[in-house]
């Protein structure tokens, strides 16, 4: 294979990180594992993904995805679904991360609430060494992903499954066991917890002191969703109002829709722009009927004999003032009123601390939140640490598993007095914006769809919305990533400077900066591989291992065996940016005699090593790529072309039949497949003999 | 720089025939920037050598590598020990680079991987001319800066000859003139005029009439 374990390199190979990396609140490695998925390697890109992400499924859906907001790609088309791959991994796999059974530490530690974050404590302790134990005070586990979010969002066996995944690692989770009520810090540490991690969340809706707010009517957003998530009903009118603009009120609101009232509508202060939640949620919400009230503020709630009629709002002047601190201003005598039997509230959540009666000394903000140390995560109680939302006040799920995460390591640095880091945390310089001049020259690849069902299953039904990627889909998506960050570097030592890879570049990347000898590639590098074969000195390499360009896989193709006595054998090096159908079209023969090397574009691939495939014991090389106008670089398509004639001539002047070495560019747009060719090829190379 | 080309394979087999471990050896300088005497190119030769043996049912052991520059004693210093434990040494090097190891090495055979030209210079990626011939007494700030000696086919003093067509040298309808090439740049440079000046017989025992020639900077050379 092509690597053990990539995530371990990852900071010695890599002098700038790319943004989608940088954005990430766990820092998860988004760019490595689109860039496996882009390889069809989709185990290893699910392993990564675990190893920093202990709810991946659940993450890949309801995450607010600030990499695809930083995403490079925004600045050529659109930012690639980063994720959506993610969900696609976590839905399709379930390698383990295994626990290392000879890294036992003595020291238990009980963790509150079996939401993100303290999942995300549980799982890296348990990867560390230690026994945890899960006290939640729920039924079921999930803490806000299953209270909070609707199932048509997130189907609950994606939370169960990855639950159970951190079950199997050993954590154990004691259900419907509440703090301050069936236990307490005093009993915890008499039970020998050596650490507490709080994760309790947000659990009570913020409420809206206005006129009216206690009409019949009125329901607080949270408490809304707990009782359709957890009974698939709940008491509304025909005409709902959601108050607010997060995803929490969208979720309110398409809720509502699905238990089938005449009318929703959602009424927030913010213009649509300044809504805090993801346009395609809000387009969403829009599309299944809910109709949007931008920049209204509720004055108060109009009611008759003690139940709701509507809300009478003002017109919003400004949501955030200079300081851009929250601070709404209305237009005077601006009064609408907006029709309404049924208000929910959906502004915000706030925390119920009735888990801290009777138990002293832990320090809590005005706002409710829990004060703790920024770096260690640590209360105002040694020993006691909390993160997540009963921290944050307003965070997003993977906030909360940062927190989980970064108090994990804390903990243990506390009870083994060491001072481990995580280095994904580090600063680490961004891959700059990609250069202006450079857009023109990256082809535009569209976006790949997320399948959806269609409007009128969605509504019958609280079924999910998002049907997920095929492997095809997901493939084409992630092959659109430029890989920042992790593309050639120049060995100083070894250029001569012979400004080779200046002119091959077809998007002009490396350049001899001022003063120096030596050619310099920036971030900007698409990792096409071109200068790095036309190098005369072999000065250029990747940065990562991903990027093996043949190489050690031809090695450990010809030190197998059976390769030996297959006869004939036919290597096959085909670019994996053409279409992934051809490249997992298969027969008998093709199985038996054809061993496949796929290259994320073939310009990575040295001439060389095809006669390396002919010395080794190849009977024959079959080259596969895409016709010019398919290329994914456009230029590689001439390259390749034009090592292959290069080594067609080498091969003749030794006197080798030309059927043994072949090249194809195969059109979409064709009939001939993979299949007939290397069918074809064998049956050529069968008669030579 | 020094331009070489590839000797042709069929030759480079012949000279290594009797041999079973061969080092094949690049040239960092000159050679690696003209594609032909580089780490890539010793790669690619040696993956030749090894499956042409493979074909003929022979064994060789290849060892590659290549080093800074094989025209400096002090470099190929540095890789003695593999040297001395091969059968033959194979440079990529320009004859100067050749020689050196020939010299250093007396026990080992040293052959030629390369035909080193001439003196020039990329145009374009892939694409090399001549531009100096060496003469030792430099004559082109008279011809706006274009090598009469190295670049006309019969390094004419005074020309264009009879036989320069459209821009063309009669010897190869590839070959720029250049005394077009002259005669265009002096008329930019409202010099044409001193075409006119009949430039005497050059004084060519500077140049390769008188090999070996020999340069001596007495102010650098240290006492032994
Ligand atoms: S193009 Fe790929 S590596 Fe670059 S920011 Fe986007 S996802 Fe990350
Ligand atoms: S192609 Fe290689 S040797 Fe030439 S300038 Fe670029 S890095 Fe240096
Ligand atoms: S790998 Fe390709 S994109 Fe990157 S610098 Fe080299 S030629 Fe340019
Ligand atoms: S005149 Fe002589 S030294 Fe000058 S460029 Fe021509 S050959 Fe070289």
């Amino acid at each position: 294979m092509i690597m053990n374990n990539p995530n371990t390199k990852t900071d010695t190979y890599s002098c700038e990180e790319a943004p989608c990396v940088m954005a990430c609140p766990i820092r998860q490695d988004a760019r490595d594992y689109v860039q496996l998925i882009a390889r069809g390697l989709f185990k290893e890109a699910f392993r990564l993904v675990r190893e920093r992400n202990v709810l991946p499924s659940s993450c890949g859906r309801i995450c607010t995805h600030p990499c695809e907001t930083k995403c490079r790609r925004n600045d050529t088309d659109a930012p690639i679904a980063i994720a959506w791959l993610k969900r696609f991994l976590g839905d399709n796999y379930s390698e383990k991360v295994g626990v290392n059974p000879n890294q036992k530490y003595p020291e238990k530690i009980a963790i509150i609430g079996a939401g993100p974050a303290g999942l995300a404590a549980a799982n890296d302790l348990a990867l560390m060494g230690y026994s945890c134990t899960i006290f939640e005070s729920n039924p079921t586990p999930g803490g806000m992903l299953r209270m909070g979010v609707p199932t048509y969002r997130l189907p609950r066996t994606a939370i169960d499954k990855e639950v159970e995944f951190i079950r199997q690692m050993g954590v154990e989770i004691k259900y419907n066991t509440a703090l301050g009520k069936d236990v307490t810090f005093d009993s915890l540490k008499k039970e020998g917890y050596a650490a507490i991690f709080i994760g309790v969340g947000l659990l009570d809706s913020r409420d809206l002191n206005i006129e009216g707010a206690n009409y019949d009517g009125v329901l607080k957003g949270i408490s809304f969703l707990r009782e359709v998530n957890s009974t698939g009903t709940a008491k509304i009118g025909k005409n709902v109002l959601v108050i607010g603009g997060g995803a929490v009120a969208m979720d309110c609101a398409r809720t509502a829709l699905r238990l089938k009232p005449e009318k929703v509508s959602v009424a927030c202060l913010e213009s649509r722009k300044e809504m805090p939640t993801t346009d395609f949620e809000i387009e969403e919400t829009i599309h299944e009927g809910v109709a949007l009230y931008n920049s209204v503020g509720p004055k108060r709630i109009l009611g008759e004999n003690g139940k709701v009629t509507g809300l009478e709002t003002l017109k919003v002047k400004y949501v955030f003032d200079e300081q851009k601190r929250f601070n709404p201003a209305f237009y005077e005598n601006s009064e609408v009123v907006i029709e309404a039997d049924t208000i929910i509230l959906a502004i915000g959540q706030t925390s119920n601390l009735f888990f801290l009666k009777n138990q002293e000394g832990l320090q809590v903000s005005r706002g409710g939140t829990i004060i703790v140390d920024p770096n260690t995560f640590v209360t105002s109680i040694p020993g006691i640490y909390a993160g997540g939302d009963i921290v944050l006040g307003r965070g997003t799920m993977t906030e909360s598993m940062a927190h989980g995460k970064k108090a994990a390591i804390s903990i243990h640095n506390a009870l083994r007095s060491e001072k481990r880091k995580d280095e994904k945390w580090g600063d680490k310089p961004e891959v700059p914006k990609l250069a202006d001049t450079r857009v023109p020259l990256i082809k535009k690849e569209q976006k790949q769809d997320m399948p959806m069902l269609s409007l009128g299953e969605r509504l019958n039904s609280f079924d999910e919305v998002e049907l997920g990627f095929s492997p095809e889909v997901a493939v084409r998506e992630a092959q659109r990533c430029m890989n920042c960050g992790a593309g050639a570097v120049v060995d100083e030592n070894l250029c001569v400077g012979c400004i080779t890879c200046v002119r091959v570049c077809p998007f002009d990347v490396p350049e001899f900066r001022r003063g120096e000898t030596t050619a310099f590639i920036g971030g900007d590098c698409q990792s096409c591989g071109l200068c790095i074969v036309e190098c005369p000195a072999k000065a250029i390499r990747f940065k990562t291992p991903l990027e093996d360009r043949g190489i050690e896989r031809l090695k450990s193709l010809f030190a197998d065996t059976s390769t030996k006595n297959t006869k004939p054998v036919i290597v096959n090096f085909f670019c994996q940016y053409s279409s992934f159908r051809d490249n997992s079209e298969s027969n008998a023969i093709i199985d038996k005699h054809v061993k496949r090397i796929g290259i994320l574009g073939l310009g990575k691939v040295d001439p060389s090593l095809y006669l390396n495939a002919l010395e080794w014991g190849a009977d024959g090389v079959l080259i596969t790529a895409c016709k010019d106008d398919e290329c994914h670089f456009c230029a590689e398509y001439e390259w390749i072309k034009k090592r292959s004639e290069y080594v067609g001539k080498i091969l003749n002047e030794l006197g080798m039949d030309s059927r043994i070495f072949q090249t194809h560019f195969i059109s979409s747009q064709t009939d001939t497949t993979f299949l007939d060719i290397a069918t074809q090829m064998v049956k050529d190379i069968e008669n030579l003999k | 720089m020094i331009v070489a080309d590839s000797k042709p394979f069929h030759e480079i087999e012949q000279m290594l025939s009797e041999f079973k471990k061969v080092y094949i050896v690049g040239c960092g300088s000159c050679v690696t920037i003209c594609h032909t005497g580089g780490e890539k190119q010793v790669a690619e030769l040696a993956a030749k050598i090894r499956l042409t043996a493979k074909l003929k049912g022979k064994s060789i052991e290849v060892i590659e590598d290549s080093i800074l520059r094989q025209c400096e004693w002090e470099f190929i210093e540095e890789v003695k020990n593999v040297v001395e434990d091969c059968d033959a040494v194979l440079s990529l090097a320009c004859g100067i680079g050749v020689q050196y190891m020939a010299e250093r090495f007396p026990n080992v055979r040293v052959f030629p991987g390369v035909n080193t030209t001439f003196m020039g210079g990329p145009t374009e990626q892939g694409v090399f001319w001549e531009r100096c011939a060496g003469c030792g007494n430099c004559i082109i700030g008279t011809t706006g800066g274009l090598c009469p000696v190295s670049r006309c086919a019969k390094s004419l003093l005074n020309g264009p000859c009879g036989g320069s067509q459209n821009g063309k040298c009669e010897v190869s309808q590839e070959t720029p003139c250049v005394w077009n090439q002259i005669y265009d740049q002096l008329d930019t440079q409202q010099l044409l005029s001193t075409m006119e000046n009949i430039v005497p017989p050059k004084d060519w025992r500077t140049g390769a009439e008188n090999h070996p020639r020999k340069m001596v900077l007495e102010h650098l050379v240290m006492k032994k």
